[in-house]
């Protein structure tokens, strides 16, 4: 596609109500509340001073973090393509045994993630844990603590993210034509050739996207590193969390923040220039759908198998351990000694007869599918003008756009209230803290970077010529865009509507500082049964938190995406072979739920 | 698969309705369901990190009972402290308590607090407030404490500096791996008091820093959800700082025996205080919860439900007779808590920057 000129862009109504709203909402809620909390961070006192990035650079400590969260991070992007790959094909491409049950197992991340997740893997793989045990007495002279340092955070890490190719790859790997495989076919090209040659290349747009995630996810590590890392292996965002809290050291938070917003920035802009320039989907008018593939060499065959079960062994044993867990008392799960007669349900019953009942759990429901909706419903029009517009007003609206992967929501909530907390020509005069509102306002902007990305790329799969026909027909703007183009992205939006709300379910650090007082969600009730008392009682707490978490998170993913997923593989519109498929296609975007991320760090439970 | 296109309609319908509302109706607070926290009836607004393990449904309901109809706002100290401070231009809480001395100093130099002298002022002891905003309601014992069915009282530690200093400690204790908490924060008070001096660096001798270096150098990092108890359980580690209101609870819950060190210069106290948010709106409601919360009778209440260390005269005969003799015994640290307080936020950078490892 070829730039458009400004002036162009103008000339449509349609861009300029969206342009319009667009350029109230950033200056209000994206620039003006972050250039207020910047500069009272950098500048407290009028005036700037190299303070902070001297610390900085002058703390072992810290660089060594810094340095530990960049290794991760590309280790990640690695690894996690790796067993993403391997686990898309298995439950997609060949003809594997049960694969429906591999599926579901492969699944579990889709639902859980952060420190119980960790402390799950810390069950059966610590020194403790059920898997050492059993290596320990086969052989005897091995070190209990095996499991821990950067080996175990990676992972770890990587069985805990493998969440997007799940989505994204899947979706992708879907939509190749089966044709071109049958007449490499024909050709005689074998199995690993057509692997090769064929599949991974046309996955290459989705594989670059969730690379992007990867990265991310490895930079804003957490949990992993403070349950598995060890002494050796710490991370930057701990500290940049301590930072956050101390008024007198946080510009040196914002600086580490901005330091891992940039890096995220230049990751991004490498891989859509990788990207450019490819066709990535099939051009012929009647594609055919794909069609599962044997493994012809037995030997192959059987090896691919039992990886298959093992890594669903590896993917199903922390979810079970953590739901038989939830059960038992908090000393028990924190010495790691389960006996199934100790399981009671108290710990449901203590939790679910708070007076606070079950007023937290729908006021977060409410909140994440209010917030899920505005964002996904506005960025459609946002992501289908970006795309369709290659020009410098455009490219400088994303960047805008981009600006809450950069900052920790601590901070993002703390610019909205500074800004709001008084009359504000920006909102029609109106105050906004202590409203309902401004949490909402909050939730919407922090989903927006990853929502727009995940738009953006499945707006660019549309095959244009349908578009064309149709205004050749005399459809109008809105029509075709309600009529031909939405029903194309309703899949992927749908996804990302679902992989938002479950995000936002268990938010703590944006509601704890906009929360209305009478309106309290989630995040905030967990964070009072689980922190600080870890004793007894709160560990219980988190474990029971998590679970019902799960089953609400597993709700949706079946309802959202479960459906509409099994609903494209069996209907595509001719001539747009790639739609469902390619979802994903530019795809970068926050990390989906359950992996740490360095935007929403101290959340209670993830 | 005939209704499926309906569905996609509908669903189509809704999410462009929710993205034409994007715009235009989220920030007009008149329409929906936005009220403000200011206008929401008689119900005070109570910002407290002293809220688990039941204390706030606790309260909510006793508060209930005398008259009071309050919502408590959980948070941790210092993200409390954050709000109420980047709220004093518009306040939303009415009452704060559970912060100690060290938070709240921090919101009254802000100008977030407003003066009061509680009814019940003459019954505690004003030095462990500051006599004019925030008022004390409960005392903590920041301690050492160790395993007792490993070590006897003789061989025990005598003071912090033993763990770093001598060998049979050396390892067995537990350390701190970040300082955003209060009794972290508290522990190297205590500790860097001890090394004052004025032209060290950030007011701390260099031996001072020799010993923060020497504790992280030689101690057993915590293990992020997972109790100190734990470990000393499991026999991970035998030692670590703990709040003297949590012992015996969780000796109880893990099945071990602690005893605690009385350091020769005493303990640092951690003392929980209350005090009226400047800008309330309900002031003189405020100011009544105030006054029946910090009283005697309440305020046993609580020492006995949550076997707490009550500040006031009054309240101490309902509390735990053991834990009034323990603090009847304890010997408190003498401590400057100005100097304390003015150097806190750059001592704990320092630290994480420099000697955490």
């Amino acid at each position: 596609m070829t730039g458009t000129p400004v002036r162009g862009m103008v000339r449509s109504p349609f861009v300029l109500v969206v342009g319009a709203v667009l350029t109230w909402f950033i200056a209000a809620f994206l620039v003006w509340p972050n250039i207020n909390v910047l500069i009272a961070t950098f500048f407290p006192d009028g005036s700037f001073s190299g303070r902070a990035a001297e610390k900085l650079f002058s703390s072992q400590r810290a660089m060594k973090a810094l340095g530990n969260s960049f290794l991760l991070a590309v280790a990640l992007s690695v690894t996690v393509n790796l067993v993403g790959i391997f686990i898309v094909l298995m439950t997609h491409y060949f003809r594997i045994r049960g694969s429906r049950i591999l599926f579901l197992g492969y699944a579990s991340t889709f639902i859980y993630g952060g420190i119980v997740l960790a402390a799950g893997y810390k069950f059966i793989y610590g020194d403790k844990g059920i898997v050492t045990s059993l290596l320990v007495k086969v052989f005897p002279g091995m070190d209990a603590g095996w499991f821990s340092g950067f080996f175990a955070v990676l992972a770890v890490m990587t069985f805990a993210t493998t969440t997007n190719h799940m989505l994204f790859v899947a979706n992708a790997l879907k939509g190749i034509d089966y044709q071109t495989i049958e007449a490499a076919k024909n050709l005689g090209a074998s199995t690993w050739t057509i692997l090769r040659r064929i599949v991974l290349p046309m996955l290459k747009p989705t594989l670059f996207a969730v690379t992007i995630l990867s990265f991310l996810t490895g930079l804003g590590a957490l949990s992993a590193p403070q349950v598995l890392g060890g002494r050796d292996f710490q991370t930057i965002t701990p500290m940049i969390l301590t930072f956050t809290n101390s008024p007198t050291s946080r510009d040196l938070a914002a600086l580490l923040a901005v330091i891992l917003g940039l890096a995220t920035m230049v990751m991004l802009s490498v891989m859509s220039r990788l990207e450019k320039g490819g066709t990535y989907f099939s051009v012929s008018k009647v594609s055919s759908e794909l069609q599962k593939q044997e493994i012809t060499n037995p030997v192959a065959n059987a090896a691919v198998h039992a990886v298959a079960y093992v890594l669903f062994a590896v993917y199903t044993l922390p979810v079970v351990l953590i739901i038989l867990y939830s059960f038992a008392d908090g000393a028990a799960i924190q010495t790691g000694q389960l006996s199934l007669g100790n399981l009671t349900l108290d710990n449901y019953v203590r939790v679910l007869t708070q007076q606070s009942g079950l007023r937290p759990f729908i006021v977060s429901v409410v909140y994440s599918a209010l917030a899920a909706l505005i964002a996904v419903g506005g960025l459609l029009f946002v992501a289908r003008l970006l795309q369709k517009y290659r020009n410098w007003v455009a490219a400088a609206f994303e960047y805008l756009l981009h600006i809450p992967w950069i900052l920790p929501s601590a901070l993002l909530a703390l610019g909205l209230i500074i800004s709001y907390d008084h009359p504000n020509p920006l909102v029609g005069g109106a105050v906004l803290t202590g409203t309902t509102v401004i949490l909402l306002i909050a939730f919407v902007t922090v989903k927006i970077p990853f929502t727009l990305r995940m738009l953006k790329a499945s707006f660019a799969s549309v095959n244009s010529s349908l578009e064309e026909a149709a205004t050749i027909m005399g459809a109008k703007t809105l029509y075709v865009f309600r009529r031909i183009l939405l029903p194309l992205v309703l899949p992927a939006a749908a996804a990302v509507t679902a992989l938002n709300f479950n995000s936002l379910l268990d938010d703590y650090d944006t509601a704890i500082f906009l929360a209305h007082p009478l309106v309290q969600p989630l995040g905030l009730v967990i964070k009072a049964n689980t922190d600080g008392a870890e004793g007894t009682e709160g560990i219980a707490n988190t474990f029971v938190y998590t679970v019902l978490l799960m089953v609400i998170t597993g709700l949706t993913m079946y309802f959202v995406y479960g459906r509409s997923r099994r609903r494209t593989g069996r209907k595509r519109l001719p001539g747009s072979p790639s739609v469902p498929g390619t979802a994903g296609q530019a795809l970068p975007g926050a990390p989906a739920p359950g992996e740490d991320d360095a935007a929403r760090p101290a959340a209670a439970v993830r | 698969m005939r209704r499926f296109p309906n569905l996609v309609a509908a669903v189509a319908a809704v999410v462009l309705l929710a993205g034409c509302g994007s715009g235009a109706a989220t920030p007009a607070p008149s329409e929906g369901g936005p009220q403000s926290a200011g206008g929401s009836g008689d119900t005070l607004v109570v910002y407290t990190n002293s809220n688990g393990e039941g204390r706030g449904d606790w309260l909510t309901a006793k508060a209930a009972e005398a008259g009071f109809k309050i919502e408590i706002v959980g948070a941790g100290g210092a993200d409390a402290t954050n709000k109420l401070i980047a709220e004093k231009n518009n306040p939303i809480a009415d009452v704060a308590f559970g912060l100690n001395n060290m938070y709240f100093s921090q919101i009254k130099n802000e100008g977030a607090l407003e003066a009061y002298q509680p009814s019940w002022a003459g019954d505690v002891d004003k030095e462990l407030g500051d006599g004019e905003t925030y008022w004390p309601l409960v005392k903590q014992a920041i301690l050492l404490g160790y395993n007792s069915d490993k070590f006897s009282k003789d061989a025990a530690p005598k003071d912090w500096t033993d763990l770093w200093t001598k060998d049979a400690f050396k390892s067995r204790y537990e350390r701190v791996t970040g300082l955003g908490t209060a009794t972290a924060q508290l522990v190297f008070a205590g500790i860097l008091s001890r090394y004052r001096d004025d032209s060290g660096d950030l007011g701390v001798s260099d031996e001072g820093w020799k010993q923060v270096e020497q504790y992280f150098q030689n101690g057993s990092p915590a293990v992020a959800k997972t109790d100190l108890f734990a470990r000393i359980a499991s026999g991970e580690v035998d030692m670590g700082q703990m709040p003297s209101s949590i012992i015996a609870d969780r000796e109880k819950s893990f099945k071990v025996n602690v005893e605690t060190v009385i350091p020769s210069v005493g303990v640092p106290l951690a003392v929980e205080q209350v005090a009226l948010v400047k800008g309330s709106k309900k002031k003189e409601q405020a100011q009544k919860f105030i006054d029946w919360f910090g009283s005697a009778e309440t305020q046993g209440q609580f020492a006995k439900q949550f076997n707490s260390m009550p500040v006031n005269k009054g309240a101490q005969a309902q509390a735990n007779p053991e834990v009034v003799d323990f603090f009847a015994d304890l010997k408190q640290q003498d401590i400057d808590w100005d100097f304390v307080q003015e150097n806190m936020g750059a001592w704990v950078e320092k630290i994480e920057l420099e000697y955490m490892t």
